[in-house]
């Protein structure tokens, strides 16, 4: 590489926090030569996870995932909308990241992040060609009225592996979501129908009374991995994403079937057998998130 | 699919009957609030410092459904286009989840937050000890349930406290919301739609200094006076709470 | 901005301790007002106000639209104020945009009432045509064409006078539209209604210089101010509106006090403009 030697010398009267500053590549390299990362992590491990459903009350669906510090947080809000000519019976799914200036000290006011229009189609991408959800489900009328899912999801902290929290979030609130029960007025209108009225007096009969939860086959989870020289980090960090620039994301749904794969770039080419071995981390990986989701739904059950 | 090109016109379902609430009149005073507290009782107020990692400083408040997260970064660089300025530059800006609000995409006012934030705590900050460079403080209000500025205000300061921006005191607010006869304290949402008048007070407790006072609606001198001294009453109680916060923080990283 | 020489500063801030400002004016003088209605002869209603060398224009257009759900028997009203680039060179861009907003927002805050369209300047009720169904759009537009201080009490006082100024056309709603049908309206031409606008209130800044506060400042003596206060007052002497700008915190009591010394500056100033508009309509219906 190109650092010159010196560095090597000048690290041993160095104070730490100066040479990982001062000479990013050779702190992680020396980490990496013993096996271990700057977090104490090894090479293939992902950062804690935690998630917790129902975080908004406005929202129909809405979950708060954690991967180490970065955090994201997605609702759903249910509207109508009246369906294309073309499938008359399918409702939609419109998603949408955000990265708000709170989240990173490179984002500004009026100066949106690169990255998030980026995750904004992988997520979309991902999420619809996992076949996850069924969108004749989200049917009411067919021809006159269907919901439009609208998913935001907003990066509360970027930490690094943005789009990994992020399909986790989104997928966690689609579980969450509860459709409200409307029916149709006279007018043609979708109207609430309140729950208090439930059962005493029912001016019009709901139309989804049988559809208030989504069934959700084949959930997508996701890892993202940094590939540099020979190794293979799974779960980077920010830092770690700024230093080795080379990353690769896996998306495998819950019966490992490949998903989505991506690799925009880099430094380093993706060889079969690195490629095997993130999808191999992926696949583990899977297993933890499907996990703790279930134990995150499980949960809400209790409550 | 999911696209949001040529995306058809949308909206959110609502319930049948749209009345307004027959909440209050004139005469009514054993009205209830919807949360059922008492006039002169404000929501209970959860704060937490570092929030967010990747700032120098943050917060999360918590009242009622009303829950916001306050960044701080800085003091760093000026934008290239300022000019010279030997005191310090504080920047502002609030900003609203889609999801925020009861209809989608409708948090809107923030552009007028934003100058509002910046007025109440421009004067708590010493500007003075950070020449030449920014400090920008970054609002995102999660979940809207009422009394939001005076809550991003309040987080705010504490943001900037833990960031180790120098301030003379913190920064706390209140608002009281005038309904018919009744003054009621730290409105929610339901309420703040209804309202005839509102105040909002932002203060340093210890220096027992207003920072920021707002009034709309029409008042009478007494009745002003009652509501100002409700709300610097509420002020200086919810600046303990946000100090012990603070405390509980500093012992924690102390351990 | 304005750029002053220590020796300025002391002098401005030496003749307010003396009540003797650099104009000859004391600390509670407000700089000749002159009222000029009918300005803008598309508009509703229009009037133009000098304060010293500050001159502002507001103008009234009224719309029919349909009234807020929530509010069905109460009409709207909308106030934006632009700042010309002509008043100032700081005002092209941001900085105008920057300002612009802060007025409107005070202008509204101080006009226009609680949430609820109580304590609104101009009985909203009045501007129903259809209860539900129709009502007017007040779009008040306020535009800043040279400033030399105290913008606000300019721009309040320029929207009274236009207000004053305002006709609306009398309409008559046809009988016979049921349930949620939008029944047809007939627009007069010829007859207008004149709205009450004695409960509109005025607006009365008091900027704070060193221990002391001064009413209309300029802009030379604003840019030595630690904070101002500007309250808006009706005729009955009750609050309408008040907002705080300036960096510098006030203690309780000071604000107070500021609020009684420009309730009672208020009553001045509301005769003054009274008479000053009267005579500016009578002006106009003579030409």
């Amino acid at each position: 590489m190109g650092v010159p030697d010196a560095s090597g010398d000048l690290s041993s009267e160095m104070e730490v926090d100066a040479f990982r500053r001062l000479f990013p590549l050779r702190y992680f390299e020396r980490h990496l030569s013993e096996s271990v990362r700057p977090d104490a992590r090894p090479l293939g491990r992902a950062r804690d996870t935690t998630l917790a459903l129902g975080a908004v009350a406005s929202a129909h669906g809405s979950a708060l995932a954690k991967i180490g510090s970065t955090t994201m947080l997605a609702a759903i809000k249910m509207e109508v909308m009246t369906p294309s000519t073309e499938s008359p019976d399918e409702g939609c799914i419109a998603i949408d990241f955000h990265m708000p200036p709170i989240c990173s000290p490179i984002v500004r006011p009026g100066r949106p992040a690169e990255a998030a229009p980026v995750i904004s189609k992988q997520l979309s991408d991902t999420i619809s060609s996992s076949g996850m959800i069924n969108l004749k489900e989200l049917s009411l009328v067919s021809g006159k009225a269907a919901w439009i899912a609208y998913l935001d999801i907003y990066c509360l902290d970027a930490d690094g592996a943005l789009f990994d929290a992020a399909l986790l979030s989104a997928v966690a609130a689609f579980s969450h979501l509860q459709i409200p029960i409307v029916s149709l007025n006279d007018d043609g209108k979708i109207v609430v129908i309140l729950e208090e009225d439930d059962g005493t007096k029912l001016e019009k009969e709901p139309v989804n009374r049988e559809k208030r939860k989504l069934t959700l086959s084949s959930i997508p989870f996701s890892l993202t991995c940094i590939l540099h020289k020979n190794y293979i980090l799974a779960d980077p960090t920010a830092e770690e994403e700024s230093i080795m620039e080379t990353l690769v994301t896996v998306g495998l749904d819950s019966s490992s079937r490949l998903v989505s794969f991506y690799k925009p770039g880099g430094p380093v080419l993706a060889y079969t057998s690195a490629v095997q071995d993130c999808v191999a981390l992926t696949r583990q990986r899977v297993k933890e998130l499907q996990e703790i989701l279930d134990e995150a739904i499980s949960g809400m059950e209790i409550d | 699919m999911a696209s949001k090109g040529a995306a058809p016109s949308t909206y959110t379902p609502t319930p049948t009957k749209k009345t307004r609430p027959p909440i209050f009149s004139d005469s009514d005073v054993d009205w209830l609030r919807p949360d059922g507290r008492g006039f002169h009782q404000c929501r209970p107020a959860f704060f937490r410092t570092g929030a967010v990692n990747s700032a120098a400083g943050s917060a999360y408040a918590e009242f009622g459904n009303t829950k916001v997260i306050v960044s701080v970064f800085g003091p760093r660089e000026s934008k290239k286009a300022m000019m010279y300025s030997d005191v310090g530059r504080l920047n502002c800006n609030v900003s609203y989840t889609t999801f925020a609000t009861p209809v989608r995409g409708q948090g809107s006012d923030n552009k007028e937050f934003s100058s509002m934030l910046h007025k109440a705590l421009e004067g708590a900050i010493m500007l003075e000890t950070f020449p030449k460079t920014t400090v920008d403080v970054f609002a995102l209000v999660l979940e809207s349930g009422g009394s939001d500025l005076p809550v991003v205000i309040s987080c705010a300061s504490l943001a900037l406290a833990d960031a180790g921006i120098m301030m003379y005191d913190l920064v706390a607010g209140v608002s009281v919301s005038c309904l018919g006869r009744n003054l009621i304290i730290d409105p929610i949402l339901e309420e703040e739609t209804f309202q005839d008048g509102s105040l909002i007070i932002t203060c340093m407790p210890s220096r027992y200094e207003v920072t920021q006072l707002t009034i709309s609606g029409e008042w009478s001198t007494a009745k002003l006076n009652e509501a100002m001294e409700l709300c610097l009453d509420a002020c200086s109680k919810l600046a303990k709470i946000m100090r012990s916060c603070l405390k509980e923080a500093a012992s924690a990283s102390q351990d | 901005m304005v750029g002053l020489s220590l020796g300025e500063k002391h002098f401005i801030q030496g003749g307010i301790d003396q009540n003797i400002r650099s104009d000859g004016r004391k600390r509670d003088t407000y700089r000749p007002i002159s009222v000029e209605t009918g300005v803008i002869p598309q508009a509703n209603g229009s009037a133009r106000i000098r304060i010293g060398a500050t001159e502002v224009i507001a103008s009234v257009k009224a719309e029919l639209g349909r009234p807020d759900a929530l509010q069905p028997d109460q009409g709207k009203v909308a106030i934006f104020v632009d700042c010309s680039p002509v008043a100032e060179p700081m005002f092209e861009g941001r900085g105008g945009e920057e300002l612009s907003t802060e007025l409107s927002v005070v202008l509204q805050h101080c006009l226009l009432g609680g949430k609820s369209g109580a304590g609104a300047g101009i009985d909203l009720s009045s501007l129903i045509v259809a209860e539900g169904k129709i009502c007017w759009d007040l779009y008040i537009d306020g535009l800043v064409i040279s400033s030399d201080g105290n913008l606000l009490d300019a721009l309040g006082a320029a929207i009274k006078a236009a207000l004053s100024n305002t006709g609306i056309p009398r309409v008559q709603v046809a009988a016979g539209a049921l349930g949620d049908e939008q029944p047809e309206v007939d627009i007069s031409d010829e007859e207008f209604l004149q709205f009450d606008t004695s409960g509109v209130p005025v607006i009365v800044t008091l900027t704070k210089v060193g221990r002391h506060y001064i009413v209309d400042a300029t802009s030379e003596e604003e840019s030595q101010m630690s904070s101002a206060v500007s309250v808006s007052i009706n005729r009955k002497g009750h609050i309408c509106g008040l907002s705080k700008r300036g960096s510098a915190g006030l203690d309780p009591s000071v604000i107070s006090d500021m609020i009684s010394v420009a309730r009672h500056i208020s009553e001045q100033l509301i005769n003054k403009l009274d008479s000053e508009i009267s005579a500016a309509e009578a002006g106009e219906d003579e030409m």
